[in-house]
């Protein structure tokens, strides 16, 4: 009744291939972004900023970056953690050899290795598909936290071999290091994240982001109508991993202040996978509903027993959360396969059509 | 069967105006000690509807792989508008102007009946990622453009009420009929279709005829297809090619194929 595009006629192609062309869903993203940039910082405490929604959009972005290489491309990888890592440890030595310039500018920019280093790693791509692709980019995994761990140069040669994050100013406002207020670091991960999901939404409605769905529908299809395979799904890791490269660093500077080589495990790599899994593969918004379940839920179920006032261990309330988790994984992936993002489609079909059932 | 065509069809078997597309050469193409082609000639001559027909195995599909660059005969030359065409890739070809559907529709299953139309476009798009990334601007103006190319296609394919469903909800009539307008969306010199009719009803085949004959008539478009349902194939095409175990039996127009002793022979078996 309140969700239906009846009387709403697009007049032109242009709004017709508009990211939202319904305009209940337009006034829906306004709501979100108006939550997200004014209400939360005005009542939001510390706390959950820092330690719910600052990680939820950090990995929300490492979703949106598998996504585009696993959802769209279709090419499964399990390197997300090494190429987030990637990206933290350059971003790392760029704040140190270049100490003056802007944070986010080399937060950004470290994307761009990480990319490089992805886009060799995807290179066994064109031979080697499906499961077997993912043995591969588990080589990626294992050699590169190798590397963190090695090669000194890359932390510095710390005696605690984990990588520090020094205090960086922006406008005269602290937004990374020890003395960062939550709210400014939040700030920070909150515009990156949406402009980057912003930009990767036009390229995917594009001609690149068909040629990348092409590749994962019919690859032999998608050839015999002029796409190249290699260049095509090259590129699909290239920007994949240069947006898990930015999630990396916006990780480590701007939520854990610190990072150690196991921080950036394949432990990450699986748990983003889920993300994008349970998400909804090849879905933007997606990403950040699978995000919100594996990150979110898990800080919820583990309040709840202390909010009802019933008395029982931390590690008890901790393994509870962990079996209640793993039921409703199995409880939506038996319920609906392609992910969050489907759900959220039909009930939307569902709505449009209400109250008829169909 | 005649009820199919509508247009008169025109002379071309034969015709000397009319130049030549392509042209195949001795071709022989084998898999390991299976020979699937053996010394193969025939041409294709600008504006024909040329059909490619034999019985089942007889290695029409493979005919059409070697000349989409997807298999590489072993010997023999393939000749593209008066150039002979080195050894090359599928994309290659795609860019010289030759599209094709398949026997098994290959469709992007995921995406919309637009999406993979406009994916036929892919080649003639060349806005950079940079673009992309800001849509608004050239690359927006560019998907436009394209975007009513596509739009005159499905009008006249007739899919306008198809045009956000995911292709892979269609029925199969359908699906054929996308993958039609995927292949004309490249607006290709040489169309190749591989059972275009294929497990279709007589109303579909008679839709699909109607589709083909008008490609070829209104857009200029060469085509080459390979069919078993002889009516079809006899009312639609200038030229008929026979296949039989990968050798060329017969070739000429459909009446002198008709009756040509080697094909009955192929067609209805012959007691040895």
């Amino acid at each position: 009744m309140f969700y239906r595009e009846a009387g709403q006629f697009k007049t032109s192609y242009e709004k017709d291939q508009a990211l939202f062309p319904i305009r209940q869903d337009k006034i829906g993203l306004g709501v979100i972004l108006l939550i997200a940039f004014v209400v939360i910082p005005l009542t939001a405490n510390d706390f959950f900023l820092a330690s719910i929604m600052i990680p939820f959009l950090v990995f929300s972005l490492a979703a949106i970056g598998l996504n585009v290489l696993t959802g769209f491309c279709g090419q499964l990888s399990l390197g997300t953690g090494a190429f987030m890592g990637v990206g933290a440890y350059a971003a790392y030595k760029l704040t140190t050899i270049f100490p003056d310039v802007n944070v986010i500018l080399l937060v950004l920019t470290s994307g761009i290795f990480s990319a490089i280093v992805g886009a060799i790693f995807g290179l066994p791509s064109l031979r080697i598909k499906g499961l077997y692709l993912a043995v591969t980019t588990l080589a990626a995994q294992f050699f590169l936290e190798w590397c963190f761990i090695r090669i000194g140069w890359l932390y510095n040669y710390n005696a605690s071999g984990a990588i520090e994050i020094p205090t960086r100013e922006m406008l005269g406002v602290v937004i990374s290091g020890a003395e960062a207020t939550p709210l400014a670091r939040y700030f920070v991960v909150l515009s990156i994240t949406v402009v980057i999901a912003f930009l990767i939404s036009n390229v995917l409605r594009g001609r690149i982001g068909r040629s990348w769905m092409m590749i994962r529908d019919m690859d032999i299809a998608a050839e015999l109508m002029g796409i190249r395979p290699l260049q095509t799904k090259l590129m699909a890791f290239a920007v994949s991993s240069y947006i898990c490269g930015v999630a990396g660093a916006m990780m480590v500077f701007f939520w854990l202040n610190a990072a150690e080589p196991s921080s950036y495990s394949i432990t990450l790599s699986f748990q983003i996978l889920f993300m994008v899994i349970l998400g909804g593969l090849g879905s933007v918004g997606g990403a950040f509903m699978g995000a919100a379940f594996i990150w979110i839920l898990p800080i919820v179920l583990r309040a709840i027993p202390s909010m009802l006032g019933v008395d029982i261990g931390a590690e008890t309330v901790e393994h509870l959360a962990f079996m209640v988790i793993g039921a409703l994984i199995i409880f939506f992936l038996i319920v609906e396969p392609h992910g969050f993002a489907r759900l959220w489609q039909i009930a939307k079909q569902k709505l449009r059509v209400w109250p008829f059932p169909y | 069967m005649n009820a199919y065509v509508g247009a008169e069809k025109l002379p071309v078997a034969g015709d000397p105006e009319r130049e030549e597309l392509l042209r195949v050469d001795n071709v022989s193409l084998s898999f390991g000690g299976v020979k699937a082609i053996t010394d193969i000639s025939f041409d294709i001559l600008k504006g024909e509807i040329r059909a490619i027909i034999g019985p089942n195995g007889a290695g029409k599909t493979s005919m059409l792989n070697v000349i989409n660059g997807f298999y590489h005969p072993q010997e023999g030359t393939i000749t593209w508008q008066g150039k002979v065409r080195r050894k090359m890739k599928p994309y290659e070809a795609a860019s010289q102007g030759i599209a094709r559907t398949f026997q098994n529709v290959a469709l992007f299953k995921g995406m919309t009946t637009l999406d993979n139309i406009m994916s036929g476009r892919s080649l003639k798009m060349h806005k950079n990622f940079f673009w992309q990334l800001l849509w608004r601007g050239p690359a927006e103006r560019e998907e436009i453009e394209h975007r009513r190319k596509v739009e005159d296609i499905i009008d006249f394919l007739e899919i306008q009420a198809i045009r956000k469903t995911p292709v892979g909800r269609l029925p199969y009539g359908l699906q054929k009929r996308v993958e039609l307008g995927r292949a004309l969306a490249m607006e290709p010199d040489l169309l190749l279709l591989d059972e275009p009719m294929a497990g279709m009803n007589l109303e579909e085949k008679e839709d699909m005829s109607r589709f083909i004959i008008d490609v070829n008539q209104e857009f200029g478009t060469t085509i080459a297809l390979i069919e078993h349902d002889m009516g079809v194939v006899m009312d639609l095409s200038d030229r008929v090619v026979v296949l039989d175990y990968g050798k060329k039996i017969a070739d000429g127009p459909p009446e002198e194929v008709q009756a040509s002793q080697a094909v009955i022979d192929a067609y209805l078996g012959v007691s040895h």
